[in-house]
């Protein structure tokens, strides 16, 4: 009698086991249309590939307006996913609010970290430790519309030789056309000078001289040569492009989807700056990375996912069917990818990006940036002297933040 | 009756008052003596920790020679139960005197996967270090204490090689038990005697009411005082004694640390690895060698300097709080703070206590409390239908208020979110800072301009914005509203629906469209200017016409109210009374202004009250439409706390903005309410 209780405890524990070993990890992410369908696609085929060691993720789109906000309140709380994708700028601020993103110094091995590009691992490092891997970047480059500009310009000057030939504010036509009063646009030129926002220590600066340069060589641009046009809003820049009006246009790839089917367009890596001794012009990239939220209960489960997902085999089916450019670098090995002109664009460009600061201060420097970027350019200030008012600003609300008055 | 009705009262109260007295002083003593033993045990583990970390420097790189350490170090002290050494290098376990770390567990070894959490305790303490550093000022733990389930302290120090941190020692201390209870005997005392007193007191006192409240108030307040100062005294007795335990344990420990460096043995190679070989651990990935910085043995020049335990007496930032001398005894500013301490604990019990036990006093005594549990009991049905929305108001509206103002008495911000709020109190800086923001006028290089940052030019700008718009919107919504109420209007229901639109559409889309109508090359407005032959205007440069783009948005969005309430109260108005100014010759003016207009009132007041407020607030408008362009300057009051909550994460000043509208509204509300009588009826 005992003797068959216990066979019988047996045959259900041991039919048990495999449901307890089932891990199920939940992916938050907040893509839409193909994105989706070919991210959906790469999670499939995880669960086949790790059907044998009982792992299933399940993945949930939520909209990307709430997204932050929603892994801000929930994950904390332990009611989140327990892997999300988002992009690496808030990243610092989530670290510093604790409990959110699961460091993964632990279980990262040199290979692992070897497949990406090295500025794409910075993004999702902070404090000199690592919590994501990268996913996707994202990066401005030029866009040039081939009827109007055989030849892309290589330099600034041959830039500027090119845009003065196509522009004529009369009728509303400029060779160059880019949010340039938008700071974010805007880093691509003050990274080229070697301006930056904040130092190694973290501390701003935002009144560097080269940023001042960058501003000034804005501003040539700008009343000089007169190739830009009067406030640039990206409606405003989209239609210019559209019309055919506007020659080259700075844009990622979220320009791409808005242009009109007439237009025959082409990429091209930024020009090299002449007035920085030849140096290219450094956009900023987002990148996107797959972060494991610290209160899950299947850490290492989820690690096998972002790993999965970031390898190569995924990365080719999220570059060719997903249109996104990922952080792998030998997916671009890959005949298909390589054949591709808008990925091998991207990917040239990424080469000389450098990440966006990932830091929580990184949110008090765009109010005061974009005042100092508004009134340069509408001539209420000059560089120097915007430029150290924002610093004021940022660097007083970086001290009350620390706690140092 | 009446007079024997206030002795019985006063004896009341003052039982009540005095036992809640003596219980609240009871547990304060005990939550005091608790949290004194608690903070008494950290820094003993701080202690250890530091001592620890110390030897393992001087004794290191060598593994073997580090595990003579611990093993020396540890094994003559009860308290310390674990001991684990791990480096960052290779995240290797080099040391560990936990009993399952033996046999094949053994260190030298990888750490495993369950034990993660350790190695991430290890970096984390190396970027607070570094942070630390890099910021100048110390923010980040860099001592990591947690206190385990079973009672004992898990405290980590890092481990450093000149300035970079290699690894951490890991102590899991044994627990400490809690204070005892205090006694008993003292608090029944506390609660017995002065009524006691009283009651024999109250005799020759007859039945006059206010020296019975007086005696009973002055018995009261010598209890809580008498008790409050025994309390304190026996705290500052147990704090000098810790401190001198705590200086002869250190004493120890650093006598234990020298013999132990003594004692240890000449550095060998670690069992199976030569230098380049790297052993995976069964089921672990490949250790990395991108890292090679860390782990390179110096010269440990913290070798050379000799061993000072005074140095190990630290708070969680790793700064000397200063415990002993020179020569090993307690330094008396230790004391004296500890003493310090206790009186302000003292102090603090009595003024809470106090003043609570006296207002049950005064409450019980003086008729208050029994006139209201006899208005419950008379009208208990009614309080039972009240009661859910009473628990729904308190949860969901005081609740929050008052979280909201007791965060703008602390500094909370991103940074500080695990410490509690009272860690982080401030008291009333924060609203210092808010109202000190005199900056309003500065000389810039293109001459004198408002700093649009400081509170006053917001305060002001916000003022302007609301009077502005109520007018605008009472106006037009009072003439539109004559204009409907004409009779025989035709087509009069399609002109109120056309006229209701602009209230029923969502104010995000409006402002936004509005945003665009404004845009300078493309808006529709400057179109229209420019067809007329005005230049078009660059409506967000200057702060007087991005406040006009602000001003018709919010102007369109807000008559429909104004215009429903005048129309409401419009067609309430007895024909009768215009026939008869009509037929005692009364001009259309003189009637709007006799009759009309006082009508009015009653409706319209209330209906400007709310408008004001609502406006005072209007986040949207002012956030979408002008997004505070130029600069800042068109900012109002609720989109700055706005952003200083969210983009610059200041919690608990946001927290006091937000305090500080609440408080102009309820002064203006109470004043325009009370000027104007607008909740009475019409005589």
């Amino acid at each position: 009698m005992i003797r068959r209780t216990l066979v019988t405890l047996a045959f259900l524990v041991a039919f048990a086991v495999p449901a307890w070993a089932q891990k199920e990890i939940v992916v938050w992410h907040a893509y839409r249309g193909e994105e989706k369908v070919a991210f959906e696609k790469v999670v499939a085929a995880f669960n086949q590939a790790s059907a044998g060691k009982g792992i299933k993720a399940t993945t949930l789109a939520v909209p990307f307006d709430a997204f932050a906000d929603k892994i801000t309140a929930a994950v904390p709380r332990g009611k989140g996913p327990d892997v999300f994708i988002y992009a690496q700028d808030r990243l610092g601020g989530w670290i510093e609010a604790g409990n959110t993103v699961e460091p993964l110094d632990f279980f990262l091995d040199a290979p692992t970290k070897g497949r990406f590009l090295p500025t794409t691992m910075e993004a999702m490092t902070y404090g000199g430790s690592t919590y994501g891997l990268p996913l996707n970047f994202k990066v401005v480059t030029m866009i040039y519309n081939k009827k109007l500009v055989p030849a892309p310009p290589k330099t600034s000057t041959e830039l500027v030789q090119v845009a003065k030939k196509l522009t004529d504010k009369g009728s509303g036509r400029f060779g160059l056309a880019y949010a340039y009063s938008d700071f974010y646009y805007h880093a691509a030129l003050m990274n080229g000078f070697g301006g930056k926002v904040f130092d190694r220590s973290r501390n701003p600066t935002l009144n560097a001289p080269e940023n001042v340069r960058s501003l000034e060589q804005l501003l040539k641009w700008q009343k000089t040569d007169g190739i830009l046009p009067a406030e640039p809003s990206s409606a405003l820049i989209k239609s210019l492009f559209n019309d055919g009006k506007a020659g080259i246009v700075f844009s990622g790839p979220w320009f791409l989807g808005e242009i009109a089917q007439g237009v025959d367009y082409g990429l091209a890596p930024l020009p090299l700056l002449v007035e920085a001794g030849n140096k290219p012009m450094r956009p900023w990239m987002t990148v996107e990375g797959m972060f494991i939220a610290a209160p899950s209960k299947n850490k290492e489960a989820a690690y096998e996912l972002i790993k999965y997902v970031t390898d190569l085999q995924a990365a080719r089916v999220l570059a060719l069917e997903g249109r996104q450019t990922p952080a792998n670098k030998s997916v671009y090995a890959d005949p298909k990818v390589a054949a591709d002109p808008v990925l091998k664009a991207f990917f040239e460009q990424v080469k000389v990006a450098i990440p966006m600061p990932n830091l929580a201060e990184m949110t008090m420097v765009w109010s005061p940036a974009t005042t100092a970027m508004n009134t340069v350019v509408k001539g209420a200030a000059k560089p120097k002297a915007a430029l150290d008012a924002a610093q004021a600003a940022v660097q007083a609300d970086v001290a009350r933040l620390r706690g140092k008055k | 009756m009446a007079r024997s009705d206030a002795r019985r009262r006063a004896a009341i109260g003052l039982t009540i008052a005095a036992g809640v007295a003596a219980l609240l002083g009871w547990l304060l003593l005990y939550w005091a003596a608790d949290a004194a033993q608690q903070s008494a045990a950290e820094r003993a583990a701080r202690q250890r920790a530091a001592a620890f970390a110390s030897i393992v420097e001087r004794a290191g790189p060598a593994g073997n020679r580090i595990r003579a350490a611990v093993a020396a170090m540890g094994g003559g002290d009860p308290s310390v139960e674990r001991v684990r050494v791990v480096l960052l290098l290779g995240r290797q376990l080099v040391a560990s005197t936990a009993p399952e770390d033996t046999g094949a567990r053994a260190a030298p070894r990888a750490l495993e996967m369950p034990e993660k959490p350790i190695y991430d305790v290890a970096q984390e303490l190396r970027a607070a270090v570094q942070t630390n550093r890099e910021e100048g000022s110390p923010r980040k733990d860099e001592i990591h204490t947690v206190h385990l389930p079973s009672g004992g302290i898990a405290v980590t120090a890092p481990l450093q090689r000149g300035e970079d941190v290699v690894g951490m020692v890991q102590l899991e201390m044994a627990p400490q038990g809690h204070a005892h209870r205090p006694a008993l005997l003292q608090a029944v005392a506390a609660w017995l005697l002065p009524v006691a007193l009283f009651l024999l007191l109250s005799i020759p006192l007859g039945a006059r009411p206010v020296p019975l409240l007086i005696t009973a108030a002055a018995l009261l307040v010598g209890a809580v005082v008498a008790q409050t100062g025994l309390a304190a005294s026996h705290l500052g007795w147990d704090s000098r004694r810790t401190i001198e335990q705590s200086a002869q344990q250190l004493r120890e420990l650093g006598e234990r640390a020298s013999r132990a460096l003594a004692g240890l043995p000449a550095a060998e190679p670690e069992p199976g690895s030569e230098p380049g070989s790297e052993q995976p651990a069964a089921g672990f990935p490949e250790l990395p060698s991108f890292d090679t910085s860390l782990g390179v043995p110096a010269e440990s020049e913290a070798a050379a300097a000799p061993l000072d335990p005074v140095a190990w007496d630290v708070d969680r930032f790793r700064r000397p709080l200063g415990l002993l001398t020179r020569d090993g005894t307690p330094a008396p500013e230790a004391l004296a703070s500890a003493q310090g301490k206790a009186v302000r604990f003292g102090r603090r019990a009595a003024a809470s206590t106090g003043a609570l036990s006296l207002t049950l006093l005064l409450l019980v005594a003086m008729g208050t409390a029994e006139a209201a549990a006899g208005a419950v009991v008379r009208h208990r049905v009614a309080y039972l239908y009240v009661l859910p929305a009473l628990l729904g108001m308190t949860l969901l509206v005081f609740f929050p208020f008052v979280y909201g103002i007791t965060l703008s008495f602390t500094d909370s911000n991103l940074y500080n979110t695990n410490q509690s709020l009272g860690e982080t109190w401030i008291g009333l800086k924060n609203y210092a800072e808010v109202l000190s923001g005199f900056h309003l006028v500065q000389k810039t290089d293109s001459g004198w301009s408002f700093d649009y940052g400081s509170f006053y030019w917001t305060l002001f700008f916000t003022i302007v914005w609301t009077v502005t718009n109520v007018a605008i919107g009472v106006s037009v919504g009072l003439v539109l509203a004559l204009v409907l109420n004409t009779k025989g209007l035709a087509l009069r229901p399609v002109y109120r629906v056309l006229l209701i639109l602009p209230w029923a559409v969502p104010t995000y889309i409006t402002a936004l469209t509005w945003r665009g109508m404004f845009h300078q090359q493309f808006g529709v407005i400057n179109q229209v200017l420019q067809i007329f032959g005005a230049p078009a205007i660059s409506w967000y440069d200057k702060p007087l016409t991005s406040y006009l783009t602000a001003l018709a948005t919010n102007g369109w969005l807000s008559f429909p109210f104004m215009m429903v309430v005048s129309l409401g109260a419009l067609q309430s108005i007895p024909a009768e009374l215009y026939e008869a100014a009509r037929v005692d010759g009364a001009s259309r003016w003189d009637q709007f202004r006799a009759i009309t207009l006082p009508s009015l009132k009653p409706a319209l007041v209330p209906a400007v009250i709310l408008s004001v407020v609502w406006t005072f607030n209007q986040f949207n408008v002012i956030y979408l439409v002008t997004a505070g362009e130029p600069g800042g300057a068109t900012e109002i009051l609720i989109t700055k706390a706005y952003k200083i909550a969210f983009e610059k994460y200041r919690y608990g000043y946001a927290a006091a903005y937000s305090t500080v509208i609440f408080a102009i509204l309820l002064a203006y509300g109470t004043l325009q309410n009370r000027l104007s009588r607008a909740t009475e009826e019409i005589a």
